[in-house]
């Protein structure tokens, strides 16, 4: 761009002599002075609106990030926490309502089941500071201090077993009531602030993008006005370095809004067919469990059982209440049919559970213990499995297709912040080079 | 240089503001302080239970006089045992945490003990075989609301006879004559209740044992707990100091920790009985007739030396029975 020299504009200014202003103020008067002061005002701006959308795609990224390695894979990891528990206190017990040397099957799923509850504290462990995990009654501190002396009780209760001492039945409900009234209510909660925590994330994911709309605004209108301002000066229609610079202002802004929307429309679904339903199966896993370590306590204590049963009735209603909701809520056919079957045998293992009762009332104990543990085709043992394993298959497929929402998102934000910077710097360098053109023309 | 050295500088600086904050949050927090379980239930009791207002009546222990024994095939039509014979089973009232009276064994989970080889006697009194016997597990306070709801026929579970628990129930002549003793760790050389002063003791919710350490002189502090091998575990833990209740359960106790002593005199005696629901005769009476043919034809020692010889030693005099009609 030759900058032709045809018209000259008026001269500067002629200095008015009066030795009042100070040689800067003088500058600032005459038009190459307002001009430098604009270009000076321009590359500011550029840099803050530059920075500042940076700084709020980058939130955005970093809240997806969080979903992906952080806040997602925590809930997931207080979920199985919770499950494993769960599982660990229903199987010590039920190995305990067969009587004799435990089978070597049971002892393994046990054995497993701490393992896997410990690998996973230690996940949830090593995401928070030292302060969460060490203040007083926090779920975090709560599950590490006492697990291990859960699984002390029930090795004592083990020891005397086999030495053939009733005391063991009683270090086994002393383990069963620590499960229960600290360590399961602990993961709860854990479970519970890990999916706010979710939550939060897709909130700051996924909102539409105010602040950078407004800051792309401002520049853009900075550089508008910055234009009209030179014309009138100038008496230049078009300055093409300062076109550049409202082209960059411009597809930057858009680039941000289309991203962000972008975004927010993956968090949407990533809430809808992710989250939401993660939490509707995973409220009717632990209602799974709860069911089953109800049904095996109430034989446990024999006598005082009354309140395992009546919990037992409450959460069978909850339970099929949240199959019926995670069956509508299904995000595909597939998972759809996963439901469906823990559906039935859900409704099986709550007519074998009347069958339990009854003979327990009745007072056929052995028919009754017999219904509840001996694996096999009628019993309620196989019966739970299924209805767990059949949850734990919806729960994967739900989860991956909220993996998968998140991770488009973050793709859609991936060389965003990169970009902006980019834009940013032109637009900083077409001001710079648009008023350059015309300070020149004062030489 | 000497701008990188600054830049080092400046590095160094914020590293130690860094990590001195990290171990300054590390620090404070790791004062962690172990909490022991306690078993479901237990607790201790600032005020004592309701005290034992021994209601005047003469002589608890004078049951009914028995009756006669009728072959189980010619029981009296319409009388209680011939309702039980009707509905096909007879429920018993059990324990399964004393071991020697009422245990669930580990080896096979099948409840055994004295109380239970009663229970089999008088099932078969009336059924001919023991096999129509069935048990139900009864903690200490279940044992008046299980008979009154109807849910058992007859409670067999170390059960003290006493005048307060008659005005709801009814009880068999004494099977078993038992004192109320301590229990203790053999290192704390306690000497009985009197070295109780201000020390826990432990016995079950709703047993007359707990009150009577509620109303003991020395004032030891009552734990209460729902069942006997809940005090085991709770001295075991070294959250009680004794536990105190009748020698039988003791001595069962003491049997599964060779590290405790049953200590002390008597504190009080404890005549067990069966009990029955209110308004039963004839079924006290032939429960009574029952008892005093397995008294005199050896039935009842043989149980004893098959079921508490081991726990308890040579079989005690036979208690004296009396009849208030």
């Amino acid at each position: 761009m030759s900058a032709p020299a045809i018209t000259r504009p008026a001269a500067p200014e002629p200095p008015r002599p009066r030795g009042r202003f100070t040689e800067v103020g003088e500058l600032a008067r005459t038009t190459p002075g307002v001009l430098t002061i604009l270009a000076v005002g321009l590359v500011l701006v550029s840099v803050l609106v530059g920075v500042l959308t940076a700084i709020g795609v980058q939130t955005r990224a970093t809240a997806l990030d969080d979903l992906t390695t952080s806040s997602g894979p925590l809930s997931v990891a207080a979920q199985d926490i919770y499950r494993s528990l769960s599982d660990a206190d229903a199987t010590a017990t039920s190995v305990f309502l067969a009587g004799g040397e435990e089978p070597a099957d049971q002892r393994a799923r046990y054995e497993n089941d701490i393992a896997q509850a410990e690998s996973a504290l230690a996940i949830a462990v090593a995401a928070r500071e030292p302060a969460d995990v060490t203040a007083q009654d926090s779920p975090l501190a709560t599950l590490s201090a006492k697990l291990s002396v859960y699984t002390g009780l029930v090795e004592t209760a083990r020891a005397d077993n086999h030495q053939g001492l009733p005391v063991g039945a009683a270090y086994q409900r002393e383990a069963s009531n620590l499960m229960r009234t600290e360590l399961l209510p602990a993961a709860e909660q854990l479970y519970q602030a890990e999916t706010v925590q979710v939550s939060d994330d897709q909130d700051s994911a996924g909102g539409f993008p105010w602040l950078e709309v407004f800051l792309g605004l401002v520049g853009l209108a900075v550089l508008v006005v910055a234009q009209i301002f030179v014309r009138r000066r100038t008496n230049r229609v078009f300055n093409v370095g300062l076109l550049v610079a409202t082209g960059a202002a411009l597809v930057s802004l858009l680039w941000v809004v289309i991203a962000t929307l972008g975004v927010a429309a993956n968090v949407d679904q990533s809430r809808e067919f992710g989250s939401q339903d993660v939490d509707q199966l995973a409220q009717a896993r632990i209602a799974t469990l709860t069911a089953r370590s109800d049904e095996t306590l109430t034989l446990v204590a024999r006598g005082s059982g009354a309140a395992y049963e009546e919990d037992y009735g409450k959460v069978a209603d909850r339970l099929t209440d949240l199959l019926g909701d995670a069956r509508e809520g299904a995000i595909n056919d597939e998972v759809r049919g996963h439901v469906d079957t823990a559906r039935s045998a859900w409704d099986e293992w709550r007519a074998v559970h009347k069958d339990i009762r009854s003979a327990d009332d009745g007072g056929d104990y052995p028919h009754a213990v017999d219904l509840t543990i001996v694996d096999g085709e009628n019993g309620a043992a196989a019966r739970f499995d299924q209805v767990d394993s059949e949850l734990q298959k919806a729960l994967a497929l739900t989860q991956q297709r909220f993996t998968d929402e998140v991770s488009q998102a973050s793709n859609a934000v991936t060389g965003t912040v990169l970009g902006v910077i980019l834009l940013a710097a032109i637009m900083a360098a077409g001001s710079v080079v648009g008023i350059w053109q015309r300070l020149k023309e004062y030489r | 240089m000497n701008r990188r050295n600054l830049l080092a500088g400046l590095l160094g600086v914020a590293l130690l503001i860094v990590s001195g904050c990290g171990s300054d949050v590390a620090v404070s927090g790791s004062r962690a302080k172990a909490e022991p379980p306690l078993p479901a239930g237990a607790e201790v009791l600032t005020s004592p239970p309701e005290a034992p207002e021994a209601p005047s009546c003469v002589d608890p222990t004078k049951s009914l006089r028995p009756g006669p024994l009728p072959a189980p095939n010619a029981l009296p039509a319409g009388s209680t045992m011939a309702d039980i014979r009707a509905k096909g089973k007879l429920v018993v009232g059990v324990d399964q945490n004393t071991l020697g009276f009422g245990y669930r064994d580990p080896a096979d989970g099948a409840i055994k003990g004295f109380d239970i080889e009663m229970a089999k006697q008088i099932t078969t009194a009336i059924f001919g075989t023991p096999k129509a016997l069935q048990l139900r597990v009864l903690t200490s306070s279940q044992r008046i609301p299980a008979l009154k709801s109807g849910q058992v026929d007859i409670v067999i579970r170390t059960m003290t006879i006493n005048c307060e628990r008659l005005k709801d129930v009814d009880f068999s002549s004494v099977y078993y004559l038992a004192h109320q003793r301590v229990l203790a760790k053999k290192k704390a050389k306690i000497a009985g209740i009197e070295a109780l002063g201000g020390k826990r003791v432990c016995a079950t919710e709703g047993s007359t044992s707990l009150a009577n350490i509620a109303s003991a002189e020395s004032k030891p502090v009552p734990v209460q707990v729902s069942d006997w091998t809940d005090c085991l575990v709770m001295l075991q833990q070294n959250q009680v100091d004794a536990i105190s209740t009748d020698d039988t359960i003791l001595a069962g106790l003491a049997a599964q920790d060779p590290f405790t002593e049953v200590v002390g005199g008597s504190i009080d005696d404890e005549p067990y009985g069966m009990a029955m629901p209110d308004g039963h005769e004839d079924f006290v009476r032939f429960v009574n007739a029952v008892l005093e043919k397995m008294r005199t034809d050896g039935t009842w020692t043989k149980i004893y030396d098959d079921s508490l010889r081991e726990l308890l030693g040579a079989a005690p005099a036979l208690p004296p029975v009396l009849y208030r009609d």
